[in-house]
């Protein structure tokens, strides 16, 4: 099955499909995140928040636990690659990923 | 025997220990605590050994280099144009694999390296066991392990370390790539080797198939053929994986990393449920993890205020059994009474007031700090700071300015772009200061009662909050979100803490004492010549008619300027006590007013000067003005709620 990422329950596991995908209703939540550019700024003018999700190791085929999450549409806590992150929904709406149930 | 000098610089993910390494090696002070992004600036320290003189460069901690963050930026340009003979990378032996993919990186860039594994002792807790001579062989870097608090394997570091740049052995082969993508890198590299690059060749062209913007700058003006190239590789990458060059290079670099991991490690995770584990789930629950925290806060706050309560009239009665004697040291007349009058008052109100409580408060901090807790609250406050166009890291910053405005205006850099470190810049410097605490409790709390102390802070957050929100409001663009790794909780590592405390007590009292003696002086010299009066008539209208204050309070507040808790020690000095609640026309509302005016009205010049730095002069004082007015404006309207509520007759 292929869920976002914010739709698993706490203690399941699934596979990232990939981290690029537009959100289901992006008008729900007003957490919506920068994916291209940002501003005119000079530091930061290249900051990708895709590129973060990669760096930081959530990869297409990366195995995923979600742990908890925050109330009022909070952050997720993850479980990747050995190590425990905080993820903002906005960023875990656009992570797809494969789930057995 | 020949003096030489190498530099070495500590490069590695976010909170793996860096600066525990570097305090160790230089005898520095660099920000320590079990948070990721605390160093924000590389710091430079130098160090003796054998017969090398050997400069060390402490970095910010980071996760890759390629995207572009400040932390990322001062890393990879530091590696890259000033070239250290050797840059140590340090790794959190219990997340291994992630440490890795930066490791990998650190290959590509073809920089001498070598491996310091750190936290070795929290990889045993959680039952990781790590061949390091296997480590060692796979990469073909020599690999030390350590536990930095308790300087473990710190000594063969700089051994290893120096051996290496005395044999210049040679940096190992990058890692290779899968078919499809190492082919396309060779044939790549070949095409760029002729132009002029500041990096690696292979390296260039890995970054030029992952699309890397400053490298396509780069190449722009050097190289423009090798772009059309690079774009050509990047669409038959994509073609065959369906997947964007840039994420194939970085899974596979992951991949590489958790194989290596995978190899040398052993987990057998400990059966019984370990108590950090515990304590993360507690205070992160949806539910319980509010209430705990509030809790914690409080309970911090009430045992500073009872410390600093209980010492402070303790060490004033010591003092006032001087008085008599020191009156007759220094005899009467104008003299006697500049020095007793201004010097020493000035000095004891320094002391009675405002150590008793910032000893217990610094403490308080590095513990907060260290244990691990920040991480936690940054993750339950994420919500809330969506509503002032932040995220959840954002109250880092804003937690380290309850210590010191100036500190956490540079940690603000932790955030991602312009516009979110101008906001949470600007909410920074609305926190009150250690120093402002000391306003706080020490005037409010100890002569009007803790809970009106509490209520001052409240009014503060609210003040936050909706000032916040009018500026997230205002300017335009769209906020990021959260993405913060969570490490393990630590029991502080006592020395580092007391360490620490004892730091910045001590920075505190150099910049602070001489201050307040001359301030002291100043203001004694101004009252002898008789120009305290027309000052404090000038400023009458604000202080006295619109706020309710004695007019003398208004060259407190100048003097508040310079440090905050000068504000409060001035004022104790023009009123002729340390004791302020025996002073004349200066009841419970002119304190709550005092107080409230100290909370808001303007931050002190150090942060008036790292918010110029941060963020340009003009905007510095348009901050900087607003919050004078604004302070003003809301100490007029408390004056008049108090009255009004008549909770005083
Ligand atoms: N148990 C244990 N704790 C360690 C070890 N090394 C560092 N720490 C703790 O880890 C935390 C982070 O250490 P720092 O030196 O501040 O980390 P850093 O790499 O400089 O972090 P940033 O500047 O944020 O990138 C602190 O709380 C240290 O006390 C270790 O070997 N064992
Ligand atoms: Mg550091």
């Amino acid at each position: 099955m292929e869920l976002p990422l914010t739709k698993l329950r706490p203690g399941e596991t699934a596979v990232i499909i990939s981290t690029n995908s537009p959100p289901l209703n992006p008008h729900k939540h007003h957490h919506r995140i920068r994916s291209t550019t940002a501003g005119s700024a000079k530091i930061g003018r290249h900051y990708n928040f895709h590129k973060r999700l990669e760096d930081m190791g959530l990869t297409p085929g990366t195995q995923i636990k979600v742990v908890r999450s925050a109330p009022f549409h909070g952050p997720l806590e993850l479980h990747v690659r050995g190590s425990r992150l905080a993820l903002g929904r906005g960023m875990a709406e656009r992570i797809l990923v494969r789930v057995e149930r | 025997m020949t003096k030489k000098q190498i530099t070495i610089a500590l490069a590695g993910n976010a909170n793996v220990g860096k600066s525990v390494i570097f305090n160790h090696l230089t005898g520095m002070h660099q920000h320590i605590g079990n948070w990721p992004g605390k160093t924000v600036e590389k710091a430079e320290g130098t160090l003796k050994f054998e017969d090398y003189t050997i400069d060390i460069i402490d970095l910010p901690g980071i996760y890759s280099l390629s995207t572009f963050s400040i932390e990322e930026l001062i890393t990879r340009e530091y590696i890259a144009k000033e070239k250290p003979d050797l840059v140590i990378n340090v790794i959190d032996a219990s997340v291994l694999e992630r440490n890795l993919f930066f490791t990998l990186q650190l290959v590509e860039l073809e920089t001498p390296i070598i491996i310091a594994l750190n936290q070795m002792d929290m990889a045993k807790k959680k039952g990781i066991e790590i061949n390091e001579i296997k480590l060692e062989a796979r990469l073909g870097i020599p690999v030390i392990p350590t536990i930095a608090p308790s300087q473990e394997g710190i000594h063969d570091l700089l051994k290893a370390a120096v051996d290496v740049v005395k044999k210049r052995l040679p940096t190992t082969t990058a890692i290779r790539y899968g078919e499809e993508i190492e082919n396309r890198i060779q044939k790549l590299e070949e095409f760029v080797q002729r132009f002029e690059l500041l990096y690696p060749s292979r390296w260039v062209a890995i970054k030029l198939l992952e699309g890397d913007k400053q490298i396509e700058e780069m190449m722009e003006k050097v190289g423009r053929k090798a772009l059309s190239l690079a774009k050509k590789l990047r669409e038959e990458i994509e073609n065959i994986h369906g997947h964007s060059s840039s994420t194939v290079v970085t899974s596979e670099r992951y991949e590489v990393a958790g194989n290596i991991a995978r190899e040398v490690q052993r987990i057998v995770p400990p059966k019984t449920p370990q108590l950090r584990n515990r304590l993360h789930a507690l205070t992160t629950h949806r539910i319980a993890g509010y209430p705990i925290m509030a809790a914690m806060v409080l309970l911090i706050f009430f045992a500073i205020f009872s410390f600093g309560d209980y010492t402070s009239g303790l060490i004033n009665d010591l003092f006032l059994s001087f008085e008599p004697f020191f009156k007759s040291v220094c005899g009467g007349g104008v003299l006697g009474e500049l020095l007793w009058g201004g010097v020493a008052e000035g000095l004891i109100a320094g002391i009675t007031i405002v150590l008793p409580y910032l000893l217990p408060f610094y403490l308080a901090l590095h513990l907060l700090e260290d244990s691990g807790y920040l991480s936690r609250i940054a993750f339950l406050m994420d919500n809330l700071m969506h509503k002032i166009g932040l995220h959840g890291k954002a109250f880092i910053p804003m937690m380290l300015g309850f210590g010191c405005n100036v500190s956490a205006c540079l940690g603000c850099r932790i955030l991602e772009t312009e516009r979110e470190r101008l906001i949470a810049i600007f909410v920074v410097t609305l926190v009150p200061c250690a120093a402002t605490t000391v306003i706080v409790l020490g005037l409010v709390g100890a002569h009007v009662g803790f809970q009106w102390a509490l209520l001052l802070y409240l009014v503060n957050f609210l003040v936050i909050f909706a000032l916040g929100r009018i500026a997230f409001k205002s300017l335009p663009g769209e906020p990021t979100g959260l993405i913060m790794e969570m490490h393990d909780y630590r029991v502080p590592h006592m020395e580092t803490v007391t360490k620490q405390t004892w730091f910045m007590l001590k920075e505190f009292v150099k910049m602070a004492f001489p201050l307040i003696i001359v301030g002291s002086f100043v203001v004694k010299l101004i009252q002898v010549v008789n120009l305290l009066e027309p000052i404090a008539d000038f400023l009458s209208p604000i202080t006295v008619v619109w706020m309710g204050l004695p007019a003398i309070t208004g060259i407190a507040l100048i003097f508040g300027i310079l440090r905050k808790e000068l504000a409060l020690v001035m004022l104790a000095t023009l009123l002729g006590t340390a004791d302020l609640s025996q002073a004349p026309g200066f009841g419970p509302v002119q304190m709550i007013v005092f107080a409230l005016v100290a909370m808001l009205y303007i931050p002190c010049i150090s942060t008036i000067a790292v918010l110029a730095r941060e963020l340009g002069w003009r905007k510095a004082w348009i901050i900087t003005i607003f919050e004078v007015v604004f302070a003003i404006v809301m100490g007029g309207l408390a004056y008049r709620l108090l009255i009004f509520a008549n909770i005083w007759p």
